[in-house]
């Protein structure tokens, strides 16, 4: 599925005292299959953006287009099964008295049946890795767990497109790296994954392409090479360095993720 | 992103902002009692003119102050719905078979919703003008004296600053929990009203749940910081009681007083 | 296994100091703090790091009274928290991890006044301490804002704030920057980073680049102190970084790999440097 928004605005609170503009004109498209990263600090509107992937916000004006058709003449309900969101801390939101009870909740509301409810529960929790969890109480699961648990919820739709609200959010750096391999997996069944973080090191490793917000806007689009070379003191670590010795070793190239950065830093110092 | 709600703290610049929360808090009281006192129309009328001065003094816009009538008018029309429709006094305006409309009754009827209105009206100055720490305190000192009667006037006071704290966070809370079941397809509007509590259900459950945890981990915080209950604790904000704040409470009374007399 | 509780003492008695500690929870099969010893110096700035559920939360509890150890003593400033938790409390402030749940006012003010008040302190030295306070978490303007309208970063320097007014010689930070974004992050570090040569400072976190300037660093496994160490003898043991589910930040770890010091260099151009001054010479990493 193709996921575009053009020229989105968004304004909380209009014509009241309160009145924000979270968003100003911003265009993006999320390709079949793809991991899009969006970046930007706080006030950003990195949030809001991702409520109006599946219509949660109505754009004050622009459209979201899924495969090239308004999302506002879809089925509200088809809409949010084929764009999963995922919130940030999603724990906050477990509910039912055991994690398959929870899994099962979105399932249920698309009207299937109890045997396919089930099938789905079983299918999430294992593809987050957490098959062991399903008869514990939510309530009294670790920071990670109810995390994966939360995530299975979502995935239990079986989501075309799966947009993650900074995933990784307080929790441990182990946890943390394993969270990011089951999101790159996912990508092996064929949905494309929006991940929104603040982490610029974590998107470096699984975007191949990133959006970069600031202020409402979008200010940088392409990939994470393109991104961050061009302004590498707002760059993960690896560009930082790679880019401070571009200067007297160009031949150094333009690497973004751990290992390729690595080789390329082993070979300099080698020669 | 919260948009006012009934009563809720207006913060701007007036005498009435400036006044002893404590004055305020008795004004307040006073004023309820005085207008179950007023048994006229007019003395109504009066007292009611008096509050608009009042909310004008305030600088609250009156397009803000409006806004907080609204959750009452349906309470207000209701009432004067059955004024009108049970009361035989007076002469008749519309007969129609059972169905007839006199003119006591629309009189009664208005007294009714004025009072309604000057009630709300008055309490929801009061939280307008006043911070709601300062309310806390000012709460806490009145009901002081009955500390000997071991009435837990400062915990009372403690807990309402906590909850005035929380408030707008839990509001936010809500809202975004609300989000993610609706991202999982939850649907709230859907069905008759036992359907719709239901499906409040994935909501509340959270919610629940996740202030208990707020209250645990605010209590850890608390003692951490030294908290052990009113004994031996000073105060940070000070209320000091003048003569404005005197002259305000004589006003007050002598409005009321004009009014009974009407 | 490290030789537990090896400091350096700096003179005079310690800040803290804990002998065979022990510690389960009501109902728990295996304790969550078992036999642990060490000390704290004045002015020491130590970290705490290790997995989940290893007791490094525990510990922060136990040694501000919240709650008592089931075997061994804790002392700080020769107060023992389990019999005297007000006094040690005067003595002794927790950061904790949740910005949002440390925050008991309405207002900014009023919050940091909160332990102040509860100490009973008259108030016109409120006033100036409160003032103070605020000033040196870079807070000056944002006394009547209230909290729902602050960022992460913000809630917790305002933590930090009601933390420093009532002026403890010891700060316990409980994973202060876990729940921030990158520049909440960068905020509350960069002060906590100038209390460091006035205070005591014991830092339980997951993110080792926070440690490097740290004296040492305590590991906490299974309830049991397995290493008491200086930083770069931590981050250069991948077997201990591996046996307690350490992650190396990506500089050091980058570093590491490269066969240069992790702890030594700290930014992306002091690696740069490093880098090019190992090209230059020619030599060849190990």
């Amino acid at each position: 599925m193709k996921l575009e928004l053009r020229d989105v605005s968004y304004v909380y609170a209009p014509g009241t005292p309160f009145e924000v503009e979270a968003l100003r004109g911003v265009s993006l498209v999320v390709e079949q299959g793809e991991v899009l990263g969006i970046v930007g600090g706080t006030g950003s509107g990195k949030s809001t953006l991702v409520q109006h992937m599946n219509l949660l916000l109505i754009p004050t004006s622009g459209d979201v287009l899924v495969d090239n058709v308004d999302a506002r003449t879809l089925k509200k309900s088809d809409l949010r099964r084929r764009v999963g969101l995922v919130f940030q801390f999603p724990e906050a939101a477990l509910f039912a008295p055991t994690v398959e009870e929870d899994v099962a909740f979105a399932p249920r509301q698309l009207g299937l049946g109890e045997a396919e409810v089930r099938e789905r529960v079983i299918e999430s929790l294992r593809a987050v890795g957490a098959g062991e969890l399903s008869a514990r109480s939510p309530f009294a699961l670790s920071g990670g767990e109810k995390r994966r648990a939360a995530i299975a919820g979502v995935l239990a739709m079986k989501p075309e497109v799966l947009v993650l609200d900074e995933p990784t959010a307080g929790l441990d750096p182990a946890t943390r790296r394993e969270l990011l391999a089951l999101i790159l997996g996912l990508r092996q069944t064929g949905i494309s994954v929006v991940l929104v973080s603040h982490d610029l090191d974590e998107v470096a490793e699984v975007a191949d392409r990133i959006c970069a917000l600031h202020e409402g806007r979008v200010s940088a689009t392409g990939t994470p090479a393109e991104l961050f070379y061009t302004d590498p003191a707002q760059a993960p670590v690896t560009v930082r360095v790679a880019s401070l010795l571009r200067a007297s070793k160009p031949g150094i190239g333009t690497p973004v993720r751990f290992e390729e950065t690595l080789q390329a830093l082993r070979a300099l110092q080698g020669g | 992103m919260t948009s006012r709600t009934l009563g809720q703290f207006y913060p701007v610049a007036s005498p009435v902002h400036a006044l002893d929360p404590r004055a305020k808090i008795l004004a307040a009281a006073v004023f309820v009692v005085g207008l179950f006192l007023v048994d006229s129309t007019v003395g109504l009328l009066f007292v009611a003119a008096a509050l608009v001065a009042l909310v004008g003094v305030s600088r609250i816009p009156a397009g803000t102050f409006v806004r907080f009538m609204r959750p009452v008018l349906f309470i207000i029309a209701l009432t004067v719905f059955f004024q009108v429709l049970f009361s035989r006094e007076g002469s008749t305006l519309i007969a129609w078979g059972y169905f007839e409309v006199h003119t006591g009754g629309l009189r009664l009827g208005f007294f009714l919703a004025l009072r309604i209105l000057l009630l709300v009206s008055s309490a929801g100055l009061l939280t307008a003008t006043t911070a709601p720490v300062a309310l806390a305190d000012g709460i806490e000192d009145l009901l002081s004296p009955l500390k000997r009667v071991r009435f837990p006037a400062h915990e009372v006071a403690m807990m309402m600053t906590i909850a005035l704290r929380f408030i707008p966070t839990l509001g936010q809370e809500a809202e975004k929990i609300r989000g993610a079941q609706a991202a999982r397809g939850a649907d709230f509007s859907e069905g008759g009203p036992l359907r719709r509590a239901r499906s409040l259900v994935p909501v509340l459950v959270p919610l629940t749940v996740g202030a208990f945890r707020r209250a645990d981990e605010l209590a850890e915080a608390m003692e951490s910081r030294g908290y052990r209950g009113g004994e031996g604790r000073t105060r940070y904000r000070e209320l000091i009681f003048g003569k404005g704040d005197a002259l305000a409470l004589i006003v007050t009374v002598l409005i009321l007083l004009v009014g009974i007399l009407l | 296994m490290q030789n537990p509780g090896e400091g350096t003492h700096r003179g005079g008695s310690l800040a803290v100091s804990c002998q065979k500690v022990s510690f389960s929870y009501p109902g728990s099969a295996r304790p969550a703090l078992s036999d642990v010893s060490f000390e704290l110096s004045p002015g020491e700035y130590v970290g705490v790091v290790g997995p989940n559920g290893g007791g490094k939360s525990t510990l922060v509890r136990l040694l501000n009274g919240l709650l008592k150890p089931v075997s061994g003593r804790v002392l700080v400033s020769n107060h023992d928290p389990a019999t005297e938790p007000f006094e040690v409390r005067k003595h002794l402030g927790v950061l904790f991890q949740n910005p949002e749940n440390g925050l008991v006012a309405p207002f900014v003010e009023d919050d940091v006044a909160f332990g102040l008040e509860n100490l009973g302190v008259p108030r016109e030295e409120m006033q100036s301490r409160v003032a103070g306070a605020i000033r040196a978490v870079g807070l000056a303007g944002y006394e009547r804002r209230e909290p729902d309208t602050l960022s992460g970063g913000e809630k917790q320097r305002v933590a930090l704030a009601g933390l420093l007014a009532v002026e403890p010689e010891i700060l316990v930070l409980d994973e202060p920057t876990s729940m921030l974004d990158a520049a909440g992050r960068r905020e509350v570090l960069e002060h906590l980073h100038a209390l460091r040569s006035q205070k005591t400072v014991l830092h339980v976190t997951h993110h080792l680049e926070e440690l490097t300037g740290a004296d040492r660093i305590l590991v906490l496994n299974g309830g049991e102190l397995s290493a008491d160490l200086e930083p770069e003898r931590l981050l250069s043991d991948a077997e201990l970084l591996r046996e307690n589910r350490l992650m190396l930040p990506v500089l050091p770890r980058l570093a590491l790999e490269l066969g240069l010091p992790p702890a030594k260099l700290r930014t992306p151009e002091e690696l740069a440097a490093a880098i090019l001054a190992a090209a230059e010479s020619g030599t060849r990493a190990r």
